[in-house]
């Protein structure tokens, strides 16, 4: 592949990240929302107690969509036959953290999936939400990606990946023809209004603080179709359900794919599409001989925040 | 290929120069690993005595792919297809030197046979080089070829005469020595550029001046329809209108003169060093003294008129007074005799005359606003500081720091005679011409000597330097042209001073009448020459109307090309012979002194050029591929002849304490020849003290010795010989018109007639940019149909044109707005519906070229640019990048011929977004 | 303590790009890999514009967020302020490429050359397959500093261990020094002008510093 020529009226502005593509998104996609159903079983368990079968299935769902992920972005990385030198060089960095998390679950994930021990089932969930968080501590930590590092990323990362992992589980106990008992129906509103929640404080985050123009139209345009069919269509399905509208079984399983279609496409969207980078900027032009100095200048940025004057 | 990665055995950095564009020879090295050219470094060995600290430009960071590039041509070829033409593939096979060699050896033995001078009167031997002169810095004994052969035509241009600065050339030598002219940007505080792109053509030694006198606090004020990136670094930008740039010095001058007066002017400058105090007879030639023959100054001492060189006489500047007796000479040295007539100071004629010319009239001509103008003329002589000095190497000279610069398109073609006359009488207003601080010339090529402009001034008539027309006196014009370009027929300023005068004479001529002539034609059919022979230039991109002047290379009958790859000229040619490009040969050239385009050193020497890896291929060295000529053309004799007298190298190979004079009997190598250049060269310049050899510069690449500053500045050396420079009132040159224009109507040539109107005595405004819509409008366009200006711009990247095949040239330039593209006002753009990056095509009454959009604020509304020379269509690499050219659209027409001979580029053209690739 | 730094005169550059191509050819970089660049930046409306030429390349921060991404310590901060990659250590997983608010790193999948597949003399020469597929970026010129401990030459005073693009400058408005040191010329010359850190804000404490006035 060549590299392509970028036009120069384009060069200094914020650009759609060309480095991680479909393949890392996966693993924040799959990855995310398996931590979040490994935590989600965990708790279910604890609360309700499932079927063996549902335990089973629910974990090794978990598993599948995080090792799914991380199989992904391994066929992205340069250089896949050093993968291994996370564990040999050793870091602080998130992604070291991913990975020793991701290793460490899928031991415990194993056991759990073996002999359903209640031990093994927590540590499973716990480490799971630790898998969630990493990633998006992961995408946080990158300075050079405006809709990535700002600071309530994180929540709605993690608050995805759980309404994930509840849609993910509903489906699951939906299928496995489970009771699908109204605090669990109730957990699962509550996930999506978190979500939601987060959502609008992110998204309100980014247009009070400044983000590339770029950034802002897609996480917009996202914004009423992820709020309708994310949130809205889903809590009126399981309130359906919960108020006993006949086939149950089926609204709470569309609601839960509705949960973790929109999530995905959130994951995808703000790993891709809405991830344009920095800029580069002037915080002033320069004097060109004579003459006053021209104001700061950040292309593809309509306000420019944390600059002064005079 | 196998890739290595290994350790190298060997690492050497060897010194060399780059001289690609008109803005060298700068010094670099060649980092040399294990015999492979890996990269272009500055040469820091020479950042004492070089202005620009040893440093190159980006082009010359090409040369490592330049001399590796697949493309190149690497063993001689010959065409095995008998058409030619653009869509017949040459055939082009694999042939020896030596068969390659005796071919061209053989037209040019039969040419030798028939005689030097066709039945025309006309040279069989044509010779086109690329730009600016720069090709005789590569082509090593070339030059000693030429001048053994005899006469050549040069008139084919691959733009030289025509897309030079070709008014300032003529021009600036004839008042002030200055083939090119620039500001003394060391001490300047105020420049108004007019178009000039100094921060993109002016080389590393321009840019590093400009840079510090920014840091410095000086102000440049950029005038011009787009944004520069000359304009970009400058305090201001006028975006005027284009091709009114004459309308818009006019104001300047009436601001000084009329508005300011002559007491805030450089008076002792005015009645010392120029003309003005010369009295005018209301027939506006001078008066003079009837016994000598002498201009007439008014002296205020006496109160009487004098010849103007009267000791003790203090002439007046301005004002009309009654002068009992005089005479006047004008064309064909008629004389009139005067009595009680009434003369005015010529200054009070410039004065009269710009009184029509006010800020407001400009405004309505070029659109920038009267007190724009206004302003930036009071901020020039405000910033003139008339009355201070500065002290230079012991001596103390007037400073006065302004300048008004003038780029290409302002300075050449129609409107560029006005530009320089206004540009030179604003210097001379204030005392700032060739004075520190001021407006310089660089350099001489239309005069001798061309390494010290301080020597060609000598006393000549009317108290003015010498000047050596081309004659146009009854015996001695020239009525059967010597060469295609009529250049001593038709443009008398331009002289004959060999291979300069001829390149600089109407270079589009010589295209254009091998085609259509005018009706009234009545000199000996142009013909074309038996034998094209063509150096580092490709004027089939380069020139205008491209698709006809490839028609016209077509029907030469023999053509052999220097070429590096196969180009869009070479495309025709019988024979390629491949060179060894420039880290593969060696030459000696000067460096040093004064030169374009802003070359203003402390020192002057000479450098070398020097083989810093093997050629590749079957590449030969271009001395060597000269003498083999020169053996088989039987010229070795004057070949070697005029290599002894320094033609080809910078010094006489023998002097008054040496001798390295070459024997032709024992076929001297290349080598030897260099090594005798070398010697000679430093014994010269040393006075005799030193002598280094090949070897030595090898090791050490360059030779200087120290200059005075003061060599810079003319004004000296005008006042050491009491000259005065021919302003502000044009004598002269109304007479050689009036002297011109008998001569051809006496052949009954009358189509030279509207250049006939140029020669005047005080330029008058005359709708520049109108004579491009009657152009368009006398071809059967419609002039709604073509709204837009079009103009070109020159990149950094690209300038001088021999490496558009350069890949990496390409992908930097790319960060740079604008190329591979056509710049349009965003604004407009919206208007048409055109986006950033849609494929447009720009279309002319003569054809079409088709780029991306390059969408930008700091482009006037009325006005498209495209940068720099493309649409190969031949070369490769260059030819898939999908760069629009203006050559491709801008007709050549006697109508847009200027009475130098030149014209612009600028034609007036339609655009609009097209899908895909057009036709 | 040293620590390099880079001075960029934004008044003097001409946005030639002769850095660019001085880098190009120093690092020997692929085609489309730029490890340094000249914007062009336009701002303002007809006819009140500005173009501004802004030379962008790694910051060598001091609080380098690709340094804090690097999952197995690849890319480190050096003492004397470099920020350097081991490209046996990377893997290419591009986190750092998105951590950096500078568009300064790059990481190439598969080799190729200026006129096609087949390399030419000076590309084989230098070509490094240790670099596909890693993360690259500038280094301010790492061996040329390198060599300086080893000569006892001082980087930003003497070329051969100084970087290429400060070297090739034609406006000058490059200087390269010791920040640490307040007789280093970079350190006198940012004492006399006015000029700034791109994306202070962020906090990372970049190394390169734009003048824009004098003081």
């Amino acid at each position: 592949m060549k590299n392509p020529i970028l036009r120069a009226a384009n060069l200094a502005a914020p650009k759609q990240q060309r480095n991680w593509d479909w393949r890392a998104a996966s693993n924040f996609i799959a990855g995310g929302a398996g931590g979040g159903l490994l935590l989600l079983t965990l708790l279910a368990v604890s609360l309700a107690g499932f079927a063996p079968e549902v335990t089973r299935s629910a974990i090794l769902l978990g598993l599948m969509l995080i090792g799914g992920g991380l199989t992904c972005v391994w066929f992205e990385i340069g250089r896949p036959w050093r993968a291994l030198n996370v564990y040999r060089h050793f870091s602080t960095s998130w992604m070291t953290r991913e990975a020793v998390v991701a290793l460490v679950l899928f031991s415990f994930g194993a056991l759990a999936l073996l002999t359903l021990h209640p031990v093994f089932v927590v540590v499973s969930g716990i480490l799971g939400l630790g898998f969630l968080y990493s990633q998006a501590r992961i995408l946080a930590a990158n300075k050079g990606i405006p809709a990535w590092r700002h600071p309530r990323s994180i929540a709605l990362m993690v608050a995805t990946g759980l309404a994930e992992g509840g849609g993910f589980l509903a489906c699951v106990v939906a299928i496995s023809s489970a009771a699908l008992a109204a605090p669990a129906l109730l957990a699962l509103i509550a996930l999506i209004a978190i979500r939601v929640w987060f959502w609008k404080a992110y998204l309100g985050g980014m247009v009070a603080d400044g983000a590339p123009d770029g950034a802002l139209r897609v996480l917009s345009g996202l914004d009423s179709r992820f709020v309708v069919l994310g949130h809205v269509l889903p809590a009126l399905a399981v309130t359906a359900a919960l108020a006993g509208m006949p086939g149950r079984a089926g609204l709470v399983f569309a609601a839960g794919i509705m949960v973790v279609a929109s999530g995905w496409f959130l994951k995808y969207t703000l790993v891709r599409r809405a991830a344009f980078t920095q800029g580069l900027a002037l915080s002033r032009l320069p004097v060109r001989g004579r003459g006053p100095a021209g104001a700061a200048t950040k292309p593809g940025w309509k306000a420019v925040p944390g600059t002064k004057t005079g | 290929m196998s890739m290595e990665a290994a350790q190298p055995k060997s690492v050497k950095h060897v010194p060399t120069l780059c001289y690609n564009c008109v803005s060298g020879p700068d010094f670099m090295c060649v980092k040399v690993v294990d015999g492979v050219a890996t990269e272009i470094e500055p040469n820091f060995a020479a950042a004492d005595i070089h202005p620009a600290k040893g440093k190159v430009c980006v082009k010359a960071y090409g040369l490592v792919q330049k001399t590796y590039n697949p493309n190149r041509i690497l063993t001689p070829m010959k065409r095995t297809n008998p058409k030619k033409g653009r869509n017949e593939d040459p055939g082009f096979v694999p042939i020896s030197w030596d068969e390659a060699l005796d071919l061209v050896a053989g037209k040019l033995n039969a040419v030798r046979a028939k005689g030097l001078v066709d039945e025309a009167g006309l040279p069989r031997v044509a010779v086109s080089l690329g730009h600016g002169g720069t090709p005789s810095n590569y082509m090593g004994t070339f030059p000693a070829f030429l001048a053994a052969w005899g006469p050549v035509d040069f008139s084919f241009g691959s733009g030289q005469g025509v897309k030079c600065v070709h008014s300032e050339h003529l021009y600036g030598e004839f008042w002030h020595r200055g083939f090119t002219v620039a500001s003394d940007t060391p001490n300047a505080r105020y420049v108004i550029s007019v178009g000039a792109n100094v921060d993109v053509t002016g080389g590393p030694c321009a840019v590093i001046r400009h840079a510090d006198a920014r840091v410095r606090g000086y102000k440049r004020v950029q005038v011009e329809p787009s944004l520069t990136a000359t304009g970009a670094c400058s305090a201001e930008w006028v975006p005027i209108r284009p091709k009114t740039d004459p309308a818009f010095l006019f104001a300047l001058i009436h601001v000084l003169v009329r508005e300011n007066g002559l007491a805030k002017l450089d008076i002792p400058f005015l009645r010392d060093r120029t003309a003005s105090p010369y009295l005018v007879a209301p027939d506006g030639l001078y008066l003079r003294d009837p016994q000598s023959g002498k201009p007439l100054v008014w002296d205020e001492v006496t109160a009487t008129a004098v010849p103007h060189d009267t000791v003790g006489a203090r002439p007046a500047v301005a004002g009309s007074y009654r002068i009992a007796q005089a005479v006047v000479v004008d064309a064909d040295n008629e004389r009139r005799e005067y009595s009680d007539v009434e003369g005015k100071t010529a200054f009070e004629m410039l004065s009269q005359h710009i009184d029509k010319y006010t800020p407001e009239w400009a405004e309505t001509i070029c659109d920038v606003k009267a007190e724009t103008i206004r302003r930036i003329a009071n901020e020039y002589l405000e910033a003139a500081s008339i009355g201070e000095t500065i002290v230079i190497d012991g001596q103390t000279l007037p400073l006065r720091p302004v300048a008004i610069t003038l780029g290409k398109s302002v300075n050449n073609g129609w409107g560029a005679f006005e530009c320089c006359w206004a540009r030179t009488v604003m210097a001379a207003l204030v005392g700032a011409l060739e004075n520190p601080g001021g407006l310089v010339g660089t350099t001489v090529r239309l005069n001798k000597s061309r390494d010290n402009r301080h020597l060609s001034v000598k006393p000549g008539e009317d108290g003015f330097m010498v000047q050596y027309f081309n004659p146009t006196t009854k015996e001695e014009w020239q009525s059967a042209p010597s060469t295609r370009n009529l250049h001593q027929t038709l443009v008398p300023i331009v002289g004959h001073n060999g291979a300069w005068s001829q390149a600089l004479g109407p270079t589009q001529l010589a295209w254009m009448f091998q085609g259509e002539r005018p009706d009234d034609w009545s000199m000996p059919m142009p013909t074309l020459p038996d034998v094209w022979l063509v150096y580092r230039s490709n004027p089939s991109i380069s020139f205008w109307d491209t698709k006809h002047l490839a028609e016209v290379a077509a029907r030469f009958p023999f053509m052999a090309c220097v070429a590096y790859t196969v180009d869009e000229t070479n495309y025709m040619a019988d024979v390629l012979l491949p060179e060894a490009t420039d880290l593969e040969s060696t030459q000696m050239i000067r460096m040093g002194g004064t030169k374009y385009m802003e070359q203003f050193w402390d020192y002057k020497g000479v450098v070398l050029r020097q083989k810093a890896v093997e050629p590749q291929g079957e590449a030969r060295d271009f001395t060597w591929i000269t003498t083999e000529l020169a053996k088989r053309t039987g010229l070795l004799d004057p070949y070697f002849g005029a290599i002894n007298k320094g033609v080809s190298g910078v010094s006489p190979l023998k002097g008054k304490d040496y001798d390295f004079s070459l024997d032709p009997a024992s076929e001297p190598g290349s080598e030897q020849i260099w090594d005798a250049v070398c010697r000679a060269a430093t014994l010269t310049l040393s006075e005799g003290r030193e002598e280094h050899d090949l070897e030595w510069f090898r090791e050490h690449g360059f030779y200087a010795v120290p200059m005075s500053r003061l060599e810079w500045y003319l004004t000296p050396t005008m006042e050491k010989l009491g000259l005065r420079y021919e302003l502000p009132y044009q004598e002269r040159l109304l007479r050689t018109g009036r002297e011109l224009g008998r001569r051809l109507h006496e052949q009954k040539m009358n189509w030279w007639d509207e250049q006939l109107s140029e020669y005047t005595a005080l330029p008058e405004w005359h709708d520049v940019p109108g004579r491009w819509i009657r152009n368009l409008e006398n071809s059967g366009a419609k002039i709604e149909d073509f709204p837009f200006w079009l103009l070109t711009t020159k990149s950094m990247q690209y300038h001088a044109g021999g490496n558009a095949a350069i890949e990496v040239m390409h992908e930097v330039a790319q960060n740079l707005r604008g190329h591979a593209g056509v710049i349009m006002n965003a604004k407009t753009a919206a208007g048409l519906g055109i986006a950033e990056g849609d494929r447009v095509e720009v279309r002319s009454h003569i054809g079409a070229t088709y780029g991306k959009a390059s969408l930008m604020q700091g482009i006037r509304p009325d006005t498209l640019v495209i940068m720099g020379q493309f649409d190969h269509w031949a070369t490769p690499f260059a030819k898939t990048i999908g760069a629009p050219s203006l050559n491709t659209i801008a007709p050549m027409s006697l109508d847009l011929t200027d009475a130098t001979g030149s014209g612009a580029d600028i034609v007036r053209v339609g655009v609009r977004k097209v899908e895909g690739v057009a036709a | 303590m040293t620590r390099y730094v880079m001075s960029i005169d934004l008044r003097r550059c001409v946005g030639c790009q002769t850095c660019t191509a001085a880098c190009k050819g120093a690092n020997a970089t692929p085609p489309g890999i730029q490890w340094r660049r000249v914007l062009d930046i336009e701002t303002g409306e007809f006819p009140d514009v500005r173009r501004t030429f802004l030379p962008v390349a790694c910051m060598h921060c001091a609080n380098p967020p690709c340094e804090a991404v690097c999952p197995t310590r690849a890319t480190t901060k050096r003492a004397d302020g470099l920020v350097a990659i081991d490209y046996d250590l990377c893997i290419g997983c591009a986190n750092c490429v998105m951590a950096c608010p500078y568009d300064a790193r790059s990481i190439v999948h598969e080799s190729h050359f200026a006129y096609g597949d087949t390399p030419m003399a000076s590309e084989a020469k230098r070509f490094d397959p240790d670099r596909i597929g890693v993360s690259m970026k500038c280094t301010f010129c790492v061996d040329r500093i390198d060599l300086a401990a080893i000569t006892g030459q001082v980087p930003g005073v003497d070329p051969e261990v100084t970087p290429a693009c400060v070297n090739s400058c034609i406006s000058g408005a490059m200087q390269f020094g010791d920040i640490e040191d307040p007789q280093s010329s970079v350190s006198r010359l940012l004492k006399e002008t006015q000029h700034y850190r791109m994306h202070e804000e962020l906090g990372t404490e970049p190394g390169v510093y734009y003048i824009w006035d004098q003081s």
